[in-house]
């Protein structure tokens, strides 16, 4: 029987998710390079019409059914995921590095006996071993695994692999009924609560805009909060404001404020103080926007436009939107 | 109720890690401290017992060094420790570390298992699960509340989902990860850390579980390290060009396509 | 020769140093800026039970050795200085001569709430005219039937102002200038009693200093602190050296804390296209730092060892209270050099380990003072 590759497809909204549809891109090249078979794997209540946005990637879509899958648990889920593995001769099987596959495909590694490599941002699979690279200590070191054995079990961080064309072929569909043993499901779900309209706090949230003595005035800020919503970001406001009142104390980043890591840190009319820079140096990208093309915050930036702000917020908040389809 | 929590020794997030020069291994500054998510597992195992009566034993797999950590958890109220140390374990990957866990813990009575939901060295998350599936039951990751329902011994927890939460109710024995927001870690008092300084650490090694050296460490892992790099350095900056518009559209562009940030 | 810290006490340092970092570290600006005693944190941190770090185990304290003591020093002077302060007060100066002297009641009434932080304390030695020269005390002590009436004024008193109780340096015969210096216990509420202005200091805020005056203040005859009359300085050399060491520790702590800022600094800041960090001047301060801390670990870490043994340390305390504070002194100025203009704003750190480190030179006695028993000792009877 010749290998498999496997994604497991997860899905929101009755959409797959973003990083499931990047996973099923780069399956499809895995699976070409390699000679191997690929399948996507779905668990769980959904309409049929979730796999047309990705049924030219796959060889086959299969939806396993159970009432033990209508809600997840980390024990279904794995069970099912690997029961299916061992029969189908799996060498490799993926999904996102989101909180649900996290979860349980380290128990799915434990029931086939092999390895995991959570979080991974690269697989070079054109060489024996493949390889994978994971961040470790927080992204200040980068290391590159192979698996001893087979199959390959990996999470992959979104926004790791890009969305090419799809294939010509579409896959084929499998509807199946499968069975899982009573005594294996013992989690059970109560209920699930709607996300809090409250805000994230900027130590926690994955982008913070911030704004300083740029804007001229607090009314202004009115661009930053709403260049934040669209993309989903908290806001911050650098020492200068919040002295003059303008802003919240608990929104103050820099060293007499709090110190933030986010995936993305938007500087707006700040420029750069030495305090400030010591409480977001270590982002992982810094877009600076400043009237002054030689302002300090540019030395520590990875992107700049030496340009007037409200020139470019507003336009970077519809930019977003129309991308964004908000 | 009898309580394990499995936490980790940690280099201190301020330590300086760098890679060697062959890119064969790691510098780390000989800072270490209790792993930050393994604190919330401790404390609400300390929580339950002064609630419910009971033990809390707490193990961790490391080196010498790692009694320091099992001295704060007595320092701030557990009643025993267990250290698993072999140089066998050394090289050792989510499995074969979670293999050994759970042998360690086989050897004790258990309802509840806690342990913190990753580690901020290796930042996999895997070890927990990892251990429930090698003890055949059930866990629940990232908990942010808990209740111990002793009539029915099952808990309640809250767990994390994306941007909300979930309710989940679980039998015992079970396994919990914990995630910050769980409860707030106590200061030890100087009692506690009088009878940490005094008390001592029972070992363990490979044998004493009655494994092999194929079944741990290096041997065991089925995971191989090829090499450590340093992270990409940060690059000259990118001045975006071109009138405010355009510039903003591309910054838009660059976000989006190159850095994949939404 | 075994360098190392126990692994007991090296848990132990751990352990503080988290705590300090935890509990006092994000409190100490604002008790710098507001000089206001921190209530709140005091209850807290006195209910983890370190202010009985030096006491028998039998009463509630940690029976800590000396060396510990100063690891215990070092940290919390690190965490905030005026906080600090407060803290050793009740564990040592405030409390030790009570509990070498005082009578069970006493014990019972003072002591163990001072262990608890329940009761703050302190102790008189300085006054307007005399600070190296304690023989000048002109505060005294009359026994009147069998009662002491006290008068004086006292300056310079650490938490004089919100005292619960005070260990006062009286005279019994002024001619007797040193030989007639005795201690007692002065309680709050006793009549006569009363606290005259606060000071407003460069550092160490949040410790509230100031004046205490005894206007005919009656004591019972068992407040006297001693075996005998007279032997006042004698039982200050109980305690003189562990004094003159743990203010060395904490010049440790206040080097450490200006020097850490230091390092963040020349990591970060940016001039001509480079950390500073990489420029040879700034890597000669930081040499030179780092040598002269790491001395005045040693001096500090071996005369509290010395004490520790029960084997002579006059001279070896003086030098290490003496050295370590200069190295302080050095260390906390080159920082805010480092830092540049920052290093004069307040809203930086450098500036407060500055002004806190000034206390230094006199607290545990004047540099001096200090010299000249040295070179005495050193050179000898000529």
């Amino acid at each position: 029987m010749a290998k498999e590759i496997i994604v497991f497809v997860e899905q929101k909204d009755n959409e797959p998710r973003k990083v499931s549809i990047e996973l099923l891109s780069t399956g499809r090249k895995i699976a070409n390079d390699k000679g191997w078979n690929f399948s996507a794997i779905f668990l769980g209540n959904l309409d049929e019409k979730v796999f047309d946005r990705i049924k030219r990637y796959p060889d086959k879509i299969i939806h396993f059914k159970n009432t033990y899958l209508e809600h997840y648990t980390p024990e279904a889920f794995s069970f099912v995921v690997s029961e299916y593995a061992k029969n189908n001769n799996a060498a490799m099987i993926l999904a996102g590095a989101t909180l649900m596959a996290r979860d349980f495909f380290p128990r799915l590694a434990v029931l086939l006996s092999t390895g995991i490599a959570s979080d991974c941002t690269s697989i070079d699979w054109g060489q024996e071993p493949i390889k994978l690279i994971r961040p470790i200590f927080g992204g200040r070191v980068i290391t590159e695994l192979s698996f001893k054995t087979e199959p390959i079990v990996a999470t992959i961080r979104p926004n790791s692999f890009p969305i090419e064309s799809p294939a010509d072929k579409d896959a084929e569909i499998i509807i199946q009924e499968v069975d899982i043993p009573d005594e294996i499901v013992k989690t059970e779900s109560i209920e699930v609560t709607e996300p809090k309209k409250g805000k994230v706090d900027i130590t926690e949230a994955d982008i913070v805009v911030s704004g300083g003595r740029g804007l001229k005035a607090p009314e202004n800020f009115k661009l930053i909060e709403e260049l934040a919503e669209v993309i989903g970001g908290s806001v911050g406001a650098s020492r200068a404001v919040v002295d003059s009142k303008w802003r919240d104390q608990s929104e103050q980043v820099g060293k007499s404020g709090k110190t933030v890591s986010p995936k993305l840190y938007i500087a707006a009319g700040i420029s750069g103080a030495i305090h400030h820079i010591m409480g977001m140096d270590t982002s992982k990208v810094i877009l600076a926007i400043n009237k002054d093309p030689n302002a300090i915050i540019f030395n520590y930036a990875d992107y700049g436009i030496a340009a007037d702000l409200f020139e470019v917020l507003p336009v970077m908040t519809e930019e977003f939107k129309k991308r964004l389809g908000k | 109720m009898n309580i394990i929590v499995l936490v980790k020794q940690v280099p201190d997030p301020e330590a300086i890690v760098e890679v060697k020069g062959d890119g064969k291994g790691l510098e780390v500054e000989q800072k270490f401290t209790m792993n930050f998510f393994d604190e919330f597992a401790v404390e609400e195992a300390i929580r339950i017992r002064e609630k419910n009566g009971g033990k809390v034993k707490v193990i961790s797999l490391g080196g010498a060094k790692t009694t320091e950590v099992l001295r704060k958890a007595i320092a701030m109220g557990v009643d025993e420790t267990l250290l698993l140390e072999d140089p066998n374990f050394e090289g050792s990957d989510g499995y074969s570390t979670a293999f050994v866990l759970s042998k360690a813990i086989e050897k004790s009575d258990y309802d509840l298992i806690l342990a913190g939901k990753q580690a901020l060295d290796d930042d996999a998350g895997e070890v927990g699960p990892m251990v429930a599936q090698f003890l055949g039951i059930p866990h629940v990751g990232e908990i942010t509340r808990l209740e111990v329902k002793t009539d029915d011994n099952m808990v309640v927890v809250d767990k994390v989902i994306e941007g909300g939460k979930e309710v989940v109710k679980v039998p015992l024995p079970a396994l919990l990860t914990t995630q910050k927001g769980l409860n707030e870690p106590r200061v030890p008092p100087i009692t506690g850390v009088m009878k940490a300084m005094k008390s001592q650490i029972p070992k363990m090694d490979a044998k004493a579980l009655g494994l092999s050296e194929e079944q741990v460490g290096e041997k065991g892992a089925k995971i191989k390290i090829e090499r450590y790099l340093p992270p990409p350095k940060r690059r000259e900056v990118k001045m975006i060009e071109g009138e405010p518009q355009e510039a903003a559209k591309e910054a838009v562009r660059i976000l989006m396509e190159v850095e994949r940030i939404l | 020769m075994d360098f190392r810290l126990t692994e007991e006490q090296e848990f132990f340092r751990k352990t503080i140093a988290e705590t300090v970092d935890k509990m006092i570290v994000p409190k100490a600006d604002e008790i710098d800026e507001k000089d206001e005693f921190p209530w709140d944190l005091w209850r807290e941190f006195s209910k983890l039970g370190y202010l009985g770090l030096r006491y028998p185990e039998e009463i509630g304290g940690m029976n800590a050795d000396p060396v510990t003591a100063m690891i215990f020093y070092e940290e919390i002077t690190r965490g905030s200085v005026g906080f600090a302060q407060s803290v050793i007060m009740n564990i040592l100066m405030g409390t030790y001569f009570v509990y070498r002297f005082g009578s069970d009641a006493i014990k019972e009434r003072c002591l163990l709430p001072a262990m608890r932080g329940e009761k703050i304390a302190t102790i008189c030695f300085t006054e307007d005219q005399s600070g190296s020269d304690l023989g000048a005390t002109r505060t005294t002590a009359v026994k009147d039937g069998n009662e002491w009436v006290l008068n004086g004024t006292k300056m310079w008193i650490t938490n004089g102002p919100i005292a619960d109780f005070a260990t006062v340096l009286a005279t019994t015969d002024p001619s007797l200038r040193m030989k007639g210096l005795n201690f007692f216990l002065v309680e709050k509420g006793t009549p006569g009693l009363s606290y005259g202005q606060r000071l407003s200091k460069l550092g160490c805020r949040g410790a509230i200093t100031g004046e205490l005056v005894l206007d005919n203040v009656r004591i019972p005859e068992e407040n006297f602190l001693g075996d005998e009359l007279g032997k006042g300085v004698v039982y200050v050399g109980e305690i003189l050296d562990e004094i003159r060491v743990m203010t060395g520790a904490m010049a440790l702590g206040i080097a450490r804390a200006a020097y850490e800022e230091g390092l963040e600094y020349a990591r970060k800041r940016v001039a001509f296209g480079n950390p500073i960090g990489r420029y040879q001047l700034i890597r000669a301060k930081f040499a030179d730092m780092a040598t002269e801390m790491e001395a005045s670990r040693l001096l500090v870490y071996y005369a509290a060892w010395l004490i520790k043994e029960g084997l002579p340390c006059r001279k070896e305390a003086a030098m290490a209270k003496m050295f370590a504070t200069e190295t302080c002194l050095k260390v906390v100025d080159e920082v805010t050099r480092i830092w540049g203009a920052n290093g004069f704003a307040h809203e930086y750190r450098p500036q407060r380990h500055l002004r806190d480190a000034r206390f230094l030179l006199y607290g545990g006695g004047t540099h001096e003072i200090l010299k000249d028993f040295i070179g005495r000792s050193v050179i000898g009877k000529i």
